[in-house]
Parts: C-alpha cells; sequence; structure tokens
C-alpha cells in the first residue's frame, strides 16, 4: 500500500473520529489495537487473509474489541479490515495518531510497560517525559509482556530504556 | 820302454816324444793352419766376436734401462703407494670431519626440533587451556541467560513492577 493510501485512511479516521468527539479514545484504543495486531501473528493472519470472506474478519475484530472498545473504534477497524487493508492498519493507525499528535501540538511518545499503568501514572509520566523532551507529549502505553519489568519510552529518535529487557540483555552482552 | 822302442822301430825313441821331424813338419802344418785360420777365419771370428760383445753390452744395457725403468717404476709406485697412504689419510680425515660435522649438525637440528615440540606443545597446551576455558565460559554463559529470564520474570512480582514503573518516572521526571 503507497503513503498515499495510508495517509488517506489515516485522514479519513482521523476525521470521524474527531467528528465523533471521540479522538482521543479512538486514537488510542487504535493504536493498543495497531500494536497487538503488529505482536500477533495468528491475529494478523486471521485479519488479512484474502481467503476469508470480509464479513468473518469484521466479525472476528468485533468479537475481539467488540466489549472493551469504543463503538466507533470497532467500526472503524470492522471498515479497515473489511476493506482488505488490515496488513496496512499498524501503519494506518501511525499516520492516524501522527496527525493527531500534531493537530494537538504533541510529540507522540510510545510507551511500552510490562503491566497497565495507572491514570496517574500515566499523567506523572506524560509530565516526566514533557519535561524531559521539553516537549508536551501525546502518550500512548502498550502494554508488552516482552518489557518484562519497567518502561520503555519512544519520543520520535529518543528512547528511554527503563526495561528490565535492557537489563538483561547488558547483562547477557557481559556474560 | 825306451829300450823297447830303440828295439823295436815301430815305435818311437820317446814313450812322450815324437819324433824330431814329426816335430818339425808338425809345426810347420800347425803354423800353416793357423796361419790359414788367422787369414780366413780370423775376420769372420773377430767379427763374431765383436757382435757378441755388441750384443753381450747390448744386453747389459737393456738391462741397465730395465733396471733403471723398474726403479722408476719402484719410485714412482712407493710414490703412489705414498699417495694413497696419503689419499686414504686425507679421506679418512674427511670422513671423521663430515661424521663430526653431521652428529653437530644432527645435534642441533634436535634441539632446535625438541625446542619447537616443546614450545608447538605449551602453545597447544595454552591454547587448549584457553579453548576449554572459553567453551566453559560460553557454557556457563549461555546456562546462565537461559537460566536469567526465568529467574526474573519470575522474581516480578505486582509490587516490583509498580516499583520499577516509578522509578523510572522519578527518574525521567528528574531529566533522566
Amino acid at each position: 500500500m503507497t503513503d498515499q493510501r495510508i495517509d488517506g485512511y489515516a485522514r479519513a479516521l482521523f476525521e470521524i473520529a474527531r467528528a465523533e468527539g471521540t479522538l482521543d479514545t479512538v486514537e488510542d484504543e487504535l493504536y493498543r489495537f495497531a500494536r497487538a495486531l503488529e505482536g500477533s501473528e495468528a491475529l494478523r493472519n486471521s485479519l488479512t487473509d484474502e481467503q476469508i470472506p470480509a464479513s468473518r474478519r469484521q466479525s472476528i475484530v468485533e468479537d475481539l474489541v467488540g466489549g472493551s472498545a469504543s463503538p466507533t473504534t470497532v467500526q472503524l477497524v470492522s471498515m479497515v479490515v473489511g476493506s482488505g487493508r488490515g496488513r496496512d492498519l499498524p501503519a494506518i493507525v501511525d499516520s492516524l495518531v501522527a496527525r493527531a499528535s500534531s493537530a494537538k501540538n504533541l510529540e507522540l511518545a510510545e510507551v511500552r510497560t510490562a503491566v497497565p499503568l495507572t491514570g496517574d501514572q500515566e499523567s506523572r509520566l506524560a509530565a516526566a517525559l514533557a519535561a524531559a523532551t521539553g516537549k508536551s507529549v501525546n502518550l500512548k502505553v502498550v502494554v508488552d509482556p516482552s518489557v518484562i519489568g519497567g518502561v520503555v519510552a519512544t519520543i520520535g529518535d529518543t528512547v528511554i530504556d527503563g526495561s528490565v529487557r535492557s537489563r538483561i540483555e547488558q547483562l547477557k552482552s557481559r556474560l | 820302454m825306451t829300450f823297447l822302442a830303440t828295439a823295436d822301430p815301430t815305435r818311437t825313441h820317446s814313450w812322450i816324444w815324437p819324433e824330431g821331424y814329426e816335430v818339425y813338419f808338425g809345426g810347420a802344418a800347425s803354423i800353416f793352419v793357423f796361419a790359414l785360420l788367422f787369414k780366413f777365419a780370423g775376420p769372420t771370428l773377430k767379427k763374431g766376436m765383436s757382435d757378441r760383445t755388441a750384443r753381450i753390452q747390448k744386453q747389459l744395457d737393456d738391462a741397465a734401462n730395465a733396471m733403471s725403468s723398474a726403479q722408476a717404476e719402484a719410485i714412482r709406485i712407493r710414490e703412489a703407494k705414498g699417495d694413497i697412504g696419503s689419499e686414504r689419510a686425507r679421506l679418512l680425515a674427511e670422513a671423521d670431519t663430515q661424521a663430526q660435522q653431521l652428529l653437530v649438525d644432527g645435534r642441533a637440528r634436535l634441539e632446535v626440533e625438541i625446542v619447537d615440540l616443546e614450545t608447538k606443545a605449551v602453545a597447544d597446551n595454552v591454547a587448549a587451556s584457553g579453548r576449554i576455558g572459553d567453551e566453559l565460559r560460553a557454557e556457563v554463559a549461555r546456562l546462565s541467560i537461559a537460566a536469567v529470564d526465568h529467574v526474573v520474570s519470575g522474581s516480578l512480582d505486582a509490587a516490583t513492577h509498580q516499583e520499577l514503573i516509578e522509578n523510572f518516572i522519578v527518574r525521567v521526571g528528574a531529566g533522566r
């Protein structure tokens, strides 16, 4: 899929979410779903398999995230998957989040943790990252068990790695 | 006997001396014969004697030459014998020298080979020790790496997770 087409889909999703007044929620839920899609080969195969009818793929999406995500998010994901662009969903969502961050004059900050953060932790972490980078950040938290423990924050080209995984890797390197 | 010769005409007057005329005629005939011999056989005889003398002289000269040749040959043989002896001595000395040199070279080569073998053995020993050490360290590292994920993951409870997150927030907020 070309960048132009990805941007087109991202712009469409962005406008729909903004029109619905749920941009922050949709953006956050789509980001999490995109990361989950990247991390699960089985899910990716299911949602991108052309042999599976579009209605079946859409029902998989609804069964998967229908109970935990907003209706707008479910419908947007279902639309993308149903149009056969499931493989490009992570790129579309990344473009959407970048667009949303730009619209809010924020810097995207992806935070990966082994366990979910509380709302208070997210707020304090966003403030800490803003203080560290000098930019207001659009915090996106992804629960990633491969982190093992701690936090990995990525803001643009800057990576602040406080994960147990990196410490284990350092230990392995020394070994 | 004298009596008998005087009495018997068939007998001479002396049993040892011829008659006088026999002495004269016999002497003249002998002189005549000797003169003939001297005249006709003398040169031949003289020439035969000269030839004999020359032949004998030649034989003497040949003998002298042969003796000289033999003496020269004897000298040459003695010299050759002396040369052979000196050559033999030289060859023996040279063989001794070569044998000594071979012995020295062989000892030197063996010493070098022994040193090389010892050096190689030491190097092999060191390499083997290092390799075994490396393999051991690699095995320990591999086992440690395999165990560390499990050990660390198992030791992280909820409180530890929260502590890690809080520490990260504090550290980042403090300017990393």
